[in-house]
């Protein structure tokens, strides 16, 4: 038998999914990302290549952007995660999505999920980022359907509206 | 000028950006089974026993199935079904399937696999072209080794080239290209109660995968519903049935709903790719720079299957001599079988290639002439009413002309830029290059390509489009949102559609060969007096006006006389609750008049304009910027003709530099994307300008063409003669080797790389 298969080894582990505080009960070595989609129902989050390279699973722990088809349960015990479901919703939408529905960045929609919230965590960083910026922080995501063009101008566009929000706050 | 925004969201958008859409693979349900496919452990070897009571016995294993389990024809293919479901006898590469399951969890299904023993006696391997066409080559098949040859001849290229001045000979390779579709394929098959199946999978022709079941399953038609949209992508790799057979077998097996979705790897393993071709060709012109002849040898590798290989290498053949006028052609192929794995329908449908090898001749040609290339492609460019590449009649058009002055003005506007920069550093060569394409749309001359649609107003009173057409992303949805809206001069919330369900959808062909579109158009055209008339005549009764009162508009009918609404669309239909209105129609896409097989007759242009960087001591060619221009008709979403362009740019982009699904021994040397690499962020230029020309010549009325493939098509050449123009060299091969860059930056600079 294969390692890992049928195990029968359980752990609990908690943690919280978009601000819900989920107790999971199971193998500790599962794909978080089976465990979002499967457990979880929260399909949002995408399977592509299973190994770390497209970022179609891309979700945030604890801020981070993080590859859930690499990631346990058994690693992040005590974390916050949130996945594209907790970025915005149909109702209440983030500004990241709105930008990516205005400006046509995407097509197929598989790899949206992951690049927006690739693009969450860019933004939670750096407020004004650079086209090189955009570029170095979603290089974990593929896309096969747009050519990336409309993605840098919907980041870009994201950034202008987030940074007009923050300047009236402010005033 | 450059498209730009038009604002307009599309219609599944909100769905997409915030993850709610639920794709066919993220279906679960009550109930379900996982499948599993057992794939061939060789290349090429004779099946001698199959062992599935071990499997069968682990626990949570559900149904092991293998040939002996598939009650009507053991085979697929869109028009030639020679790929067996399952192999019995024999396995001709590493994707055939020989058995498969069904269990209550992956993990059971996965070890089931692993229980399966298959005893095989392994035969020579053909994982060349040039060892299929030995004469002591196995049969792969028993019409032997070649599954298509194609031929075309006009005039005498043998005997003109005597009287050209100049003629270049050069041979052309290009890769297996994978899609690389980002949603890998798969989804469940639901087993109804009526002994018929539900079918949740995507592909690009609902109603034809229904018919290829309906043979495998030996089940009517009506009995099988196909559900095939939305897809993460296909780009011609999800055409073809996939595991759809698979899921659909150990559905009615178990009576249970079966869910399989491929891994990454075994998607690589089986799914098709592009044909990797070797195209000679051989193209003289006199002095004055007039082409005289043209001739072309095209070998393709089609793989151990046949699934489209016939239809793509004529289209190949077809597309040798492009935009322009020869009078001598004579253009011969042949498709392949070996060991390799399957090569089928992709995006450009072997119009990617030949078009590489064309432009690569007219290059060389322009060098030796010592002429302008622009001047050399405009001086043998095709007239407004020139015949067809295959010297038949097709839709008159300038397109050639347009995209070909447009793509000189940008390379003119780009060198002029080129000059104010900052000169590169010692070991960064500039270069600048262009290139120039026809393509034709629908599937051609003598094949069955019917088309149609449906309008009616539904009982929300809601315009609704519905169309056999299949959404993997390119938009065919907003497509359609935005025809009915133009055609109904009506507001968006007006309109709705409803495509990808066999139970519910008219023929409306395949959602291939860039005839979406079009066939949107072409349908709405046909359906908008009639639907108009009814809804009116409807509104006459109701209203006792004349029908002839009555024009559509936003939220419903209105008065010529006052300009002011009569009734909502909502009120027409609440009206006549037990009777929808509804108006439907059948046509074929257009063809040539010609009698002439595979001739297209709706054709589009593009143009590709790129500037890239070399790095001499890498070999490393970045692409910088990438523009096109193509003449198409009219723009009828702007947004997904932008994004099909520059997507399909970006994925040439790939083809040109860095694709290339290698194989050894009948392997596939990549399994998954960490070595199969396509471009990334940072690989593609982080700005594209798409100009669109929309003019049709003078009386066209075939309104709008698809721009799916165009944007892919020309980009290779346009890159191979930016290296050209960089460092003098005209490369033969794609993806352009770092290696022979790296040894031409060695010798010119005169520096060791240090290894």
């Amino acid at each position: 038998m294969k390692p890992g298969y049928n195990s029968t080894v359980k752990k609990d582990v908690h943690f919280q999914v978009n601000n819900q505080q989920v107790s999971y009960s199971g193998n500790p070595s599962a794909r978080m990302a089976d465990v979002l989609r499967e457990d979880l129902q929260q399909t949002g989050t995408k399977i592509s290549c299973g190994v770390g390279r497209c970022g179609a699973c891309s979700i945030l722990v604890d801020g981070e952007l993080m590859n859930a088809c690499l990631l346990m349960p058994c690693q992040v015990e005590g974390s916050s995660i949130t996945t594209i479901e907790g970025i915005g919703s149909k109702e209440a939408m983030d500004p990241i999505q709105e930008a990516f529905l205005t400006e046509g960045g995407f097509q197929c929609g598989y790899c949206t999920p992951g690049m927006i919230v690739a693009a969450k965590a860019l933004l939670n960083q750096n407020s004004d980022p650079s086209i090189t910026d955009i570029q170095e922080a979603l290089a974990g995501n593929l896309c096969r359907c747009t050519g990336y063009a409309s993605i840098i101008r919907a980041v870009r566009k994201a950034a202008e509206v987030l940074n007009v929000q923050a300047a009236n706050e402010k005033s | 000028m450059p498209l730009k925004n038009d604002g307009k969201i599309r219609p599944d958008g909100i769905e997409k950006v915030t993850g709610s859409l639920k794709y066919l693979t993220d279906r679960r349900m009550e109930g379900m089974l996982y499948g599993r496919v057992l794939r061939s452990h060789y290349p090429h070897a004779l099946i001698k026993s199959i062992h599935t009571k071990d499997a069968e016995e682990l626990p949570g294993v559900k149904a092991v199935i293998t040939a002996a389990d598939v009650p009507g024809l053991n085979g697929f293919g869109i028009v030639t079904p020679n790929q067996p479901v399952f192999c019995e006898e024999k396995v001709r590469y590493m994707g055939d399937a020989v058995a498969a399951v069904a269990a209550v969890s992956k993990e059971a299904a996965e070890e089931a696999l692993d229980k399966i023993i298959v005893e095989y006696e392994e035969l020579p391997i053909l994982d060349t072209m040039e060892k299929s066409l030995a004469k002591e080559a196995a049969e792969l098949h028993k019409e032997g080794n070649i599954l298509h040859r194609a031929e075309q001849k006009r005039g005498s290229a043998e005997e003109a080239f005597a009287s050209c001045d100049v003629v270049v000979e050069e041979t052309y390779e290009t890769p297996r290209q994978m899609h690389t579709y980002m949603e890998t394929e798969g989804g469940v098959v639901v087993p109804e109660k009526n002994g018929g199946i539900t079918v949740y999978m995507g592909t690009q022709h609902g109603l034809k995968d229904r018919f290829q079941l309906s043979r495998i399953l030996q089940m009517e038609e009506e009995n099988i519903r196909v559900v095939s949209s939305p897809m993460g992508g296909s780009f011609g790799g999800k055409d073809e049935l996939n595991v759809q057979p698979y899921a659909a077998l150990l559905a009615l097996k178990t009576g249970k709903p079966v869910h399989i979705h491929n891994s990454r790897k075994e998607s690589v393993r089986a799914g098709i790719k592009r044909h990797a071709m070797k195209i000679k060709m051989k193209t003289g012109a006199d002095r004055e720079g007039k082409l005289l002849a043209h001739q072309t040898y095209i070998e393709a590798d089609t793989g151990a299957y046949a699934t489209l290989g016939p239809a793509i290498l004529e289209f190949a053949v077809e597309h040798a001599s492009g935009p322009y006028d020869i009078e001598n052609v004579h253009t011969k192929g042949l498709s392949i079988y070996t060991n390799n794995g399957v090569a089928g329908e992709f995006r450009g449908f072997g119009g990617n290639q030949i078009t590489f090898a064309l432009e690569g001749q007219i290059s060389r040609l322009a060098a030796a002439l010592n002429m302008d290339l622009h001047d050399f492609q405009a001086a043998n460019m095709r007239k407004n009413e020139s015949p067809g590449p295959l010297g038949h009649r097709i839709a008159p058009t300038n397109g050639g002309l347009l995209v070909l002055e447009a793509a000189e003005r940008i390379r003119k506007e780009k060198e002029a830029e080129l000059k104010e920069k900052q000169p590169p550093g010692k070991y960064i060569k500039r270069g600048i290059g262009t290139a120039v394409t026809m393509h034709g749309g629908g599937l051609g001359y003598g094949r069955l390509d019917p088309s149609g649609g449906m309008i009616r107003l539904n009982r929300e009173g809601k315009i609704e489009g519905v169309f056999g057409f299949e959404e993997c992303g390119q938009g065919i949805v907003a497509v359609i949102e935005n025809t009915l809206v133009q055609a109904f001069e009506c507001r968006r919330e007006d309109v709705c559609f409803l495509i990808g369900d066999t139970e519910k959808v008219p023929v409306s062909g395949s959602t291939t060969a860039s005839r979406g579109t079009s066939m949107v158009h072409h349908a709405v055209q046909r359906l908008k007096p009639l639907f108009q008339q009814q809804l009116f005549e409807r509104a006459a009764a109701l209203l006792d006006k004349s029908p002839a009162d009555f024009y559509t508009g936003k939220g419903g009918l209105y008065k010529f006389e006052t300009r002011e609404q009569a009734i909502t669309y909502r009120e027409l239909a609440e009206a006549f609750p037990e009777k929808t209105l509804e108006v439907q129609t059948t046509f074929d896409f257009p063809v040539t008049p010609d009698e002439i097989d595979s001739g297209h007759f709706l054709y589009t242009f593009g143009s590709v304009v790129v500037e890239i960087e070399i790095d001499m001591r890498l070999g490393v060619v970045r692409v910088i910027d990438l523009q096109h221009a193509v003449a198409a008709g009219p723009v009828v979403n702007p947004k997904g003709y932008r994004g099909q362009v520059e997507g399909g740019g970006v994925m040439s982009i790939g083809y040109s530099l860095m694709e290339n699904a290698a194989m050894t021994n009948g392997q596939y040397d990549t399994d998954n994307l960490d070595t199969y690499m396509i471009p990334s962020i940072q690989d593609a230029p982080a700005e594209m300008k798409v100009e669109a020309i929309e003019d049709l010549y003078e009386n066209d009325q075939y309104g709008p063409r698809g721009v799916g493939e165009i944007g892919t098509v020309a980009v290779a050449p346009a890159i191979a003669e930016a290296v050209f123009q960089a460092i003098g060299t005209h490369i033969t091969s794609i993806p352009i080797s770092r290696e022979i860059l790296m040894k031409l930056g060695r010798k010119e600079n005169r520096y060791e790389a240090r290894v």
